[in-house]
């Protein structure tokens, strides 16, 4: 079913586009490799930008980094505000720099940093958005990461849609039991501070309600032996994970690119 | 919504505990329930201000750098060191990892700085309903955090980032965005969104959450409960984590600084040098397929 795009930015759409980003839920290339593979992948690519500073090289780097976005079928809500946050980032580094008497040097300066910051986020976006919770705490288990975290990252993903989901029932029930402002004043700053006092005043039954959800998880859990040191859950839980074709080719692929982007860069070398 | 009434707080001079003389034992799982609470609400309250667009004026940015409220209540009426454990955790996790602006190892600097902050601002309150304390323990999550990182923005900047002398504006320009950039979160994240709601909504809560994960309220001037594991030792592995907050900054910092000595660098050995890299990065790649192989083969 196609999305329509007329009522995009509402509270209901950036819910839903979370969720589908905490989920997984649109396929993607990097949603079918194994996980400890996509997350093996990452640290690689998160790495070798720093390694170099000549702009061929990372510009052939941002490039595969929008290739491996697109692969993985980023959504529009996490893209937008990663260009946005890139544009606005660039745009007052310049307004600043160019105030307090800085040339375009500094400009050239930044704009690399941005091509590297940009490239490490497109890659941690294209791999964290293609592994949903189960499978993100399944890589970190492997890699022996504390069990706490491990479940934290399961816990969070999982409950997320339902605390946003139970957050704006609180504040649409406040919204509905209190009177409109009176006068919105210069700017509508009334209806400002209204939304804000009552963001704040939402958390009160959150609280609470969290609380409740989070005892009756644990405890559900102590039951079914989830416990601190429960020695099998580990291999019971990654008995699953296999490395196939897929991940094997991405490996290929990616080492081919790099190979090729360093290559590139040693022939067409550009320094700032 | 009304502030319940506050409890007399009389201070005899020594520490009053209920029971058995000493601060209550958690449990792990409770300790786990303190964590993951922390956790959700304050990665919520990420998420909420995600929603919520930035207002810049000019180059200094007016915005929520994070509602201080919500792990603040966390401290305020918990054992700080979980509670403060999972906050910082949250924000990774629901909104860095989801938001697609997850860096990486500067995300550790982040979370250490996050972590002493909320820590030491609870270890301040000794009476969840005092609200002097409140306040103050807000505005000093505030400053802790920001001036932590403040102070590695503008180090990275002298030393680290570029030859400041050959760039000309950015140390003072930095310098002094930095400056209303941390008079603006005090005011905005640590008094309108920290001490301001905190001191509604930690005494509202005390008493009423504490029951529901099966837990004594706190008393007014007891010690923290479950405190940080060795508390010697603690204080010692607080010390080293700023350190390496610093570090793990210093990665970014760096990596431009290499940049500076590179020419020569690069002279000498030629771009060939990079290849090294690259080649020891698909080994390391390599070696890490074949091990996960071979255990999954095991199994």
């Amino acid at each position: 079913m196609a999305r329509k795009h007329r009522d995009v930015l509402t509270v209901e759409w950036v819910k839903l586009e979370l969720i589908r980003t905490a989920y997984a839920s649109r396929g993607g290339l990097f949603a079918r490799m194994d996980p400890r593979v996509v997350v093996l992948w990452y640290l690689v690519l998160a790495i070798v930008p720093w390694l170099t500073h000549n702009i061929t090289v990372l510009a052939l780097l941002f490039a595969l980094g929008v290739v491996s976005v697109v692969l993985a079928r980023v959504g529009p809500l996490v893209l937008g505000l990663f260009v946005i946050g890139l544009g606005f980032d660039i745009v007052y580094t310049a307004v600043a720099s160019l105030f307090f008497g800085g040339g375009w040097e500094t400009l050239a300066a930044l704009g690399m940093l941005n091509l590297k910051l940009g490239a490490v986020s497109m890659f941690s976006m294209a791999a964290f958005v293609s592994l949903d919770p189960e499978k993100l705490s399944d890589a970190l288990l492997a890699f022996r990461a504390p069990k706490l975290l491990a479940f934290g990252v399961s816990y969070g993903y999982r409950m997320l849609p339902i605390l946003m989901e139970e957050f704006i029932t609180v504040f649409d029930g406040h919204r509905l039991r209190s009177a409109p402002v009176e006068r919105p004043g210069l700017f509508g700053w009334r209806v400002v501070v209204r939304v804000a006092k009552t963001a704040v005043r939402c958390f009160y039954p959150i609280f609470l309600n969290t609380a409740v959800n989070v005892r009756t998880t644990i405890e559900a859990l102590e039951t079914k032996g989830f416990t601190y040191g429960a020695p099998d859950a580990r291999a019971l839980r990654l008995g699953t994970l296999r490395v196939a074709g897929i991940d094997w080719a991405v490996c290929a692929a990616t080492a081919v690119l790099l190979t090729g982007a360093v290559l590139a860069g040693q022939a067409w070398p550009m320094f700032r | 919504m009304t502030i319940p009434s506050a409890p007399e707080d009389v201070r005899t001079g020594t520490l009053r505990t209920v029971g058995s003389g000493a601060a209550p034992e958690l449990s792990s799982a409770q300790k786990l329930m303190i964590f993951v609470l922390s956790m959700s609400l304050f990665g919520l309250s990420n998420v909420i201000l995600e929603i919520i667009p930035d207002v810049s004026v000019g180059p200094v940015e007016v915005d929520v750098s994070y509602f201080v409220f919500v792990p603040l209540t966390m401290v305020a009426l918990f054992s700080p060191f979980w509670a403060a454990l999972g906050a910082p955790l949250g924000e990774i996790v629901f909104t860095d990892l989801l938001m697609g602006d997850f860096s990486g190892l500067a995300e550790v600097e982040g979370f250490i700085q996050m972590f002493l902050a909320l820590y030491v601002a609870g270890s301040l309150i000794r009476n969840p309903r005092n609200r002097g304390q409140l306040t103050f323990a807000a505005i000093m999550v505030v400053t802790i955090d920001k001036v932590l990182s403040a102070a590695v923005d503008l180090t990275k900047v002298f030393i680290g980032v570029e030859d400041a002398e050959l760039v000309e504006g950015l140390p003072q320009s930095v310098l002094l965005l930095e400056g209303i950039g941390f008079g603006v979160d005090v005011i905005i994240s640590g008094i309108i969104f920290g001490a301001l709601p905190a001191i509604w909504l930690v005494p509202a809560l005390h008493g009423k959450i504490e029951p529901l994960l099966g837990m004594r309220p706190r008393v007014p001037g007891e010690p923290i409960p479950g405190s940080a594991p060795r508390q010697g030792w603690f204080v010692l592995v607080a010390a080293a984590l700023t350190v390496a907050s610093f570090f793990f900054a210093f990665l970014e910092a760096w990596d431009v600084e290499v940049g500076a000595v590179d020419s020569d660098f690069r002279d000498t050995y030629g771009d060939g040098f990079l290849w090294v890299s690259v080649a020891a990065l698909v080994l390391l790649l390599a070696v890490a397929l074949a091990i996960a192989r071979r255990k999954g083969k095991q199994r």
